[in-house]
């Protein structure tokens, strides 16, 4: 099913969104049915490779795309999952509202898919004491489509919603501990001040798509955005049917000039990943909103089936619980890890165009991440040594997204000798229940979580890992972790930070609360023929504002 | 007609046989739908007010009594996660659905009473045998299989028909119809085994019936006692087989209509069950089951007008 950077939210990744009926068919035939599409695919071509090249992998209409003029004009068609609840930017979750969101709203700052900060609605930003005040300068001649001007007040108000402690936004635990309500002030019409809880570097990452739930809307929001789609994106929302999907037409007040290029996307719901697959191939659709790698890598360079590809920040987190056997032995644990191969878990769930893991929680993408921790890889004698002729038995929990994933690291684990036994739970069951004492998700013995993807590190660490974190499922407790994690988002320099993060990373790779195989990597595929200007995102988000029809 | 009046009189008991049944099974099946709708890293605080909201903490006695009150008035509600009005998502689901239905079923019935006559007619012939096994294999096939390979070889292929049963807005019925037409087809490979075989059972049985034997010893040819005894005779037959698949094909395409983008009711009751959305369930199976009752009652009154034995034997 089922994902992405929602500091502390559930996944919008495909496969990951994973309360909906869109895991119904998964493993009935997905994998050869791209194949059986690949052996099929018009106009012939070898499938290229090179799959971590961040490029992307281009028909032979793409290649002409690339260097044409961006051209006014034409609908681009998209697929996307139905949204599993309705379309509110407030408490959205789920890839394909967000992609709706993200066409009429905007934020103040964009992260773009090198994870760099892009000023949106936001000109520049810049911190005074020590990082616990942030300043921002409002973009100047920035309109509502129903032409109200953005102002510092609207901003503020925007902000206040997200931070109401009666919010249902999944928003409000991204800024816990860190902004609370009462924390954000006007300094003048286009200044906005936000005044922290404590320091915090990568506050920018909050107030941006980082945070997806940090679209800028009017003061008099009322939760009824497919009705009053009313933004300062590229596009205006012209109809919305939960049951068959979304158009939109070009924003003449956006604030970009002369962009967007297309005159409009229109967005058809698939409720099944073969259909949306299929609509691509047959000519129906342009583009994916949510493209699954293992689906969509055999299509490479066939016909005119473009996939750009770039690196995530997501994971699926297998997750041990270090206070109940076995795994309250850090032996056990290293053990698991050892056995794992994950250049082979990368091939099965990634189609190969994930980054390897290293069992802590700084993706390579993370301009924190420690490069001095030798990678770890698949070693049967170590596992025998750490277990001592010991037998390791577990039960391994998850929800049907996870389920390959489950199955490759159980016959991984069987041939060092380690059984793991299967439990499978609906989605609803597996992350039901009470989080403070019986949910599956976080009180399994071993289980397997799909994370979306973080904009900082931090957004994994303190939920997950920090002692008494919200979401520790392993209950992993280590007070120099925690320090660690602290002094890293109150760093004020990049030495601070690496010194800190080589901490945080160091321990996690030895104590192995979670096991991190993999980092995911996302694709997005179109027609190259058709298109230009669209590309995958980390998070998947949607910028169709520089899209445009080839020549 | 006592027997109409007692089925009348059963079909809204049964439906409220449904209604509570929906109830307390939904109840049972974990999951929470506030927890579905703010995803699993809302807080739980947030979830607890949503319950709230939802009423979902009050006892299922009177959410239910509210519930069936709401329903019997015409007051729906509005889906728990859609937060659209369930009236206007459920028929036009069903209107959908009852579209693609009647397309294949269009197609199913002359098909497979003619493929259920031949074989009928040629019984333990080579023809008979290869419609039997014909439909039998492909009756077997999972709609998944037939409906992939209708699609990669039509839709991507060929481009002779859209892979999506949605036409665009606007269309004329004929496009709309050109959107339904592969989806529609492999509902038809998928039933036609099953419905000819009830014809051709009903077939050899008439041809080799006294009645037919003396038809032709009157001097009748073989296809005109076929076209004036048999075809009526095989029809009865197959009278149940075909209301058993039109309720198939009203309310358990999920397959279908998620391989081929039909926005139907029968992925809308999947998905109203695993997102816990009780009004749009209950509204759903309640319809559905109406269907399901209607299609039972007209096929037994099809029966009872086809087969003057059994009204005969009723009335003994």
């Amino acid at each position: 099913m089922r994902e992405f950077p929602r500091p502390f939210n559930r996944p919008a990744l495909p496969g990951a969104t994973d309360l909906t009926r869109r895991v119904l068919l998964a493993g009935t035939g997905g994998g050869a049915l791209s194949l059986l599409l690949a052996a099929c695919g018009a106009g012939g071509g070898a499938p290229l490779t090179g799959a971590d090249s961040g490029a992307p992998q281009a028909g032979a209409g793409a290649n002409a795309a690339a260097s044409a003029p961006p051209r006014r004009g034409g609908t681009l068609r998209a697929g996307s999952p139905p949204p599993p609840t309705a379309v509110d930017p407030v408490t959205m979750y789920d890839g394909s509202a967000i992609a709706i969101v993200q066409l009429v709203a905007d934020y103040l700052i964009w992260l773009d898919r090198d994870f760099t900060l892009k000023p949106r609605l936001a000109e520049k930003w810049e911190s005074e004491d020590g990082g616990k005040r942030w300043v921002f300068t409002l973009r100047k001649g920035v309109t509502f489509s129903d032409g109200t001007p953005l102002d510092a007040e609207i901003v503020k108000a925007s902000f206040d919603r997200l931070l109401d402690p009666k919010s249902k936004s999944a928003a409000l635990s991204a800024f816990d501990t860190v902004l609370a309500k009462g924390g954000v002030g006007v300094r003048d019409a286009a200044t906005v001040v936000f005044t922290l809880e404590r320091a915090f570097s990568d506050f920018p990452y909050l107030v941006s798509a980082g945070n997806y739930n940090a679209v800028i809307l009017k003061k008099d929001y009322a939760g009824d955005f497919t009705k009053k789609p009313i933004g300062t994106g590229p596009f205006l929302l012209e109809s919305y049917d939960a049951s068959s999907g979304a158009t939109f037409t070009r924003n003449p007040k956006y604030w970009e000039p002369g962009k967007p290029y297309l005159d409009g996307v229109k967005i058809t719901f698939y409720a099944d990943d073969q259909a949306d697959l299929l609509a691509l191939q047959s000519g129906e659709i342009d583009a994916q909103i949510l493209s699954r790698p293992q689906l969509v890598g055999p299509l490479k360079g066939l016909g005119d089936i473009t996939v750009d590809q770039v690196q995530g920040t997501g994971l699926t987190a297998f997750t041990l619980r270090t206070d109940r056997p076995p795994f309250d032995r850090k032996e056990a644990r290293q053990a698991v890890a050892y056995a794992l191969d994950r250049p082979g878990v990368n091939a099965t769930i990634y189609d190969g165009i994930g980054a390897l893991g290293n069992d802590h929680l700084f993706a390579p993408l993370f301009p924190a991440a420690p490069d001095g921790i030798a990678q770890r890889a698949k070693d049967p004698a170590k596992v025998a040594e750490l277990l001592g002729g010991q037998p390791l038995k577990f039960t391994l929990t998850y929800d049907p997204p996870s389920k390959d994933y489950a199955l490759t690291v159980q016959n991984q684990l069987k041939q060092a000798g380690i059984q793991v036994e299967l439990d499978q739970r609906t989605s609803a069951d597996f992350y039901g229940g009470d989080q403070e004492k019986d949910t599956p998700w976080l009180f399994s013995t071993a289980n397997l979580v799909g994370w979306a993807g973080r904009a900082t590190p931090s957004q994994f660490i303190i939920p997950m890992v920090k002692g008494g974190g919200v979401w520790n499922g392993s209950k992993y407790a280590n007070p120099a972790l925690d320090a660690a994690a602290d002094a890293y988002d109150a760093a004020q320099t990049p030495g601070e930070r690496a010194a800190q993060a080589e901490i945080i990373a160091k321990a996690l790779h030895e104590d192995i609360p979670v096991i991190v195989a993999v980092w995911s990597g996302t694709v997005r595929a179109y027609n190259g023929r058709k298109f230009t200007g669209i590309q995958a995102h980390p998070s998947s988000y949607v910028d169709f504002s520089s899209v445009s029809q080839v020549v | 007609m006592r027997f109409l009046l007692r089925r009348l009189v059963a079909v809204p008991l049964t439906l409220l046989g449904v209604s509570v049944l929906v109830f307390v099974t939904t109840e049972l099946v974990p999951g929470d739908v506030a927890r579905t709708i703010l995803g699993r890293e809302a807080s739980a605080e947030s979830v607890a007010r949503l319950r709230s909201q939802l009423g979902l903490d009050a006892p299922l006695p009177e959410r239910y009594a509210d519930w069936l009150g709401g329903f019997l008035t015409g007051r729906w509600g509005e889906s728990y996660t859609l937060g659209v009005p369930v009236r206007d998502l459920v028929l036009d689901r069903l209107a959908a659905s009852m579209l693609l239905a009647a397309l294949a079923f269009a197609l199913l019935v002359p098909v497979a009473v003619g493929l259920g006559l031949v074989a009928g007619v040629n019984h333990d012939r080579p023809l008979d045998r290869l419609v039997s096994v014909s439909g039998l294999a492909l009756g077997a096939t999972p709609e998944f299989v037939t409906g992939v390979v209708l699609l990669v070889v039509f839709a991507v292929r060929l481009r002779w028909f859209p892979s999506s049963a949605q036409a665009p807005d606007g269309s004329s019925l004929l496009v709309r119809l050109g959107h339904l037409a592969l989806p529609a087809l492999s509902l038809v490979l998928l039933c036609t085994g099953y419905v000819a075989r009830h014809v051709r059972a009903g077939a050899v049985v008439a041809i080799e019936s006294a009645y037919a034997g003396a038809a032709e010893l009157r001097g009748l040819t073989r296809w005109q006692v076929v076209r004036r005894h048999v075809l009526r005779n095989s029809t009865i037959a197959a009278t149940s087989a075909l209301g058993v698949q039109l309720q198939f094909l009203l309310g358990g395409l999920v397959t279908v209509e998620l391989l081929f983008n039909h926005p139907g009711i029968g992925a809308l009751l999947l998905s109203s069950a695993v997102d816990k959305d009780l009004p749009t369930l209950q509204a759903t199976a309640m319809v559905l089951g109406l269907l399901y009752m209607v299609i039972v009652l007209a096929a037994d009154v099809a029966y009872r007008v086809l087969d003057p034995r059994i009204r005969l034997g009723a009335a003994s």
